[in-house]
């Protein structure tokens, strides 16, 4: 096995996976639609709730797509594969998680013109709202890879996951919101924007040495 | 400078022959100086010209939430510590702290909550330090939940010590949080650097107090870490000697 050979299963396995990233996308609109239909549907609530909104819905729809990461891999032995492979296992790891990424933040993206129009986001703020989608959500894969990796020889892991990681989120999840929130009172929100980017560069370091050692641990 | 008793001390054959000694004392010490500041807090320092008399839960509000914060600092760096030395005490001083960390930011939030409502009119605010104790309170569950689900000790071990040590980066965060967004909270009460701002009368109880605290959970973690080797060295012939020798 080589990472060239590693990155083309990977992306194999998720093209024929593409129904679990199917899901977690309408589990993504579903819950943005509930906001409307639960709270308030006018656009003096809807304008300045809607980043929260959609950063909450993106973690939970991340958190689903992060639950499954290693699951399989683990039960059908290929994890096992990956540490005895000899390649460096961090960088194995950080390859899966940034495939993961890409297959979900792409369509979410995508998707985030029209649910921003459906919550009356203004187009100066969606902007923000985009680039704090991209810089924040690489956190939120990599603090994910480490609590999934933990969590992966638990038969119910889900909910012990959740409680994992979500303290973990929220600092992202605040940073983001408040950084949409400074730009729609008009003041600058760089700095944000910047604490942002060092959470998620902080994981990127941190992360993958991280999963790998849980991993190791838990094939044992 | 000789390392050789800090390696000693990694082995729980030694730590627990050494640490004997400490837990009874530790625990009285604590006691007694937590009864002594609580009181002199209590009944003996002057109400606050402000506050009135519902400052006085500080004596008890802030021993547990620096506890609670400290606790998390020991086990965070544990978990480094068992990463990277592979240390077989650290996770379980890791087991032991979690659930008294978990029962300090509880407390914490409770009597934050109880001197919120007369000074600031609301049981509850939505303010960074107030939030980053809850965060702490539930990494503390997670952590005991996670070794509740891992029935494999060398992996729980792994997995708390992981957890644990990803945590540490929270505690940042819960310092900064009162600089960062400047909301209701006030300041912090201690600083190293600086003499404190409250009168010597209410802040000395308070140090007593704080001091005291620290000596209690020692004695206590002490204590849970004594039950955790014998349990799991339970095999081992120094143990079945101890047990003959000092019964228990």
């Amino acid at each position: 096995m080589t990472y060239t050979s590693f990155l083309k299963s990977e992306c194999l396995v998720l093209w024929r996976r593409k129904y679990d990233i199917f899901n977690a996308l309408l589990f993504f609109i579903m819950v943005v639609v509930l906001f409307p239909l639960g709270v308030n549907a006018s656009p003096e609530f809807l304008a300045p709730a809607a980043g929260g909104i959609i950063w909450c819905a993106a973690v939970l729809a991340i958190l689903m797509s992060i639950e499954s990461m290693f699951k399989e891999d683990y039960s059908d032995g290929s994890l096992e594969q990956l540490v005895v492979s000899g390649l460096s296992l961090p960088l194995l790891v950080l390859i899966k998680i940034s495939l993961q990424w890409v297959a979900v933040i792409f369509p979410l993206l995508v998707m985030m013109p029209l649910l921003s129009e459906m919550l009356y986001l203004s187009s100066g703020i969606f902007w923000v709202l985009v680039v704090t989608l991209i810089i924040g959500t690489p956190s939120l894969f990599l603090i994910g890879a480490i609590g999934s990796a933990l969590t992966v020889s638990i038969k119910q892991g889900g909910v012990l996951l959740m409680l994992l990681i979500l303290p973990f989120y929220l600092p992202v999840i605040i940073f983001a919101t408040s950084a949409i929130q400074t730009a729609q009172s008009g003041l600058p929100y760089s700095g944000l924007l910047a604490l942002l980017l060092a959470i998620s560069l902080l994981f990127l370091v941190v992360s993958p040495f991280m999963t790998a050692i849980s991993i190791k641990a838990s094939v044992n | 400078m000789n390392w050789t008793w800090f390696h000693k001390l990694g082995s729980p054959k030694w730590f627990f022959l050494w640490s004997k000694s400490y837990a009874l004392p530790l625990f009285f010490l604590g006691s007694v100086a937590l009864v002594v500041g609580l009181i002199w807090g209590l009944a003996f320092t002057p109400a606050d010209y402000l506050q009135g008399n519902s400052f006085r839960i500080i004596y008890i509000h802030v021993p547990v939430a620096i506890l609670a914060q400290s606790c998390y600092l020991g086990l965070g760096f544990s978990g480094l510590i068992f990463l990277i030395w592979q240390m077989k005490i650290a996770p379980i001083f890791i087991q032991s702290i979690a659930p008294i960390g978990a029962v300090m930011a509880l407390i914490a939030l409770v009597s934050g909550a109880v001197w919120g409502k007369p000074t600031w009119g609301t049981w509850w605010v939505w303010d960074a330090r107030l939030t980053s104790v809850l965060v702490l309170f539930l990494l503390y569950m997670g952590i005991i939940g996670l070794k509740n689900a891992l029935d494999d000790v060398a992996l729980a071990n792994k997995s708390v010590a992981v957890i644990g040590a990803v945590g540490l980066i929270n505690l940042p965060i819960i310092k900064y949080s009162v600089i960062w967004w400047n909301t209701l909270h006030q300041g912090a009460t201690f600083t190293l650097t600086e003499k404190p701002a409250m009168a010597a009368e209410m802040w000395i109880p308070l140090l007593i107090s704080v001091i005291g605290m620290y000596c209690l959970v020692a004695s206590l973690v002490l204590w849970r870490m004594q039950s955790i080797i014998l349990e799991r060295e339970h095999r081992s012939n120094w143990v079945k000697q101890e047990v003959m020798n000092n019964g228990f």
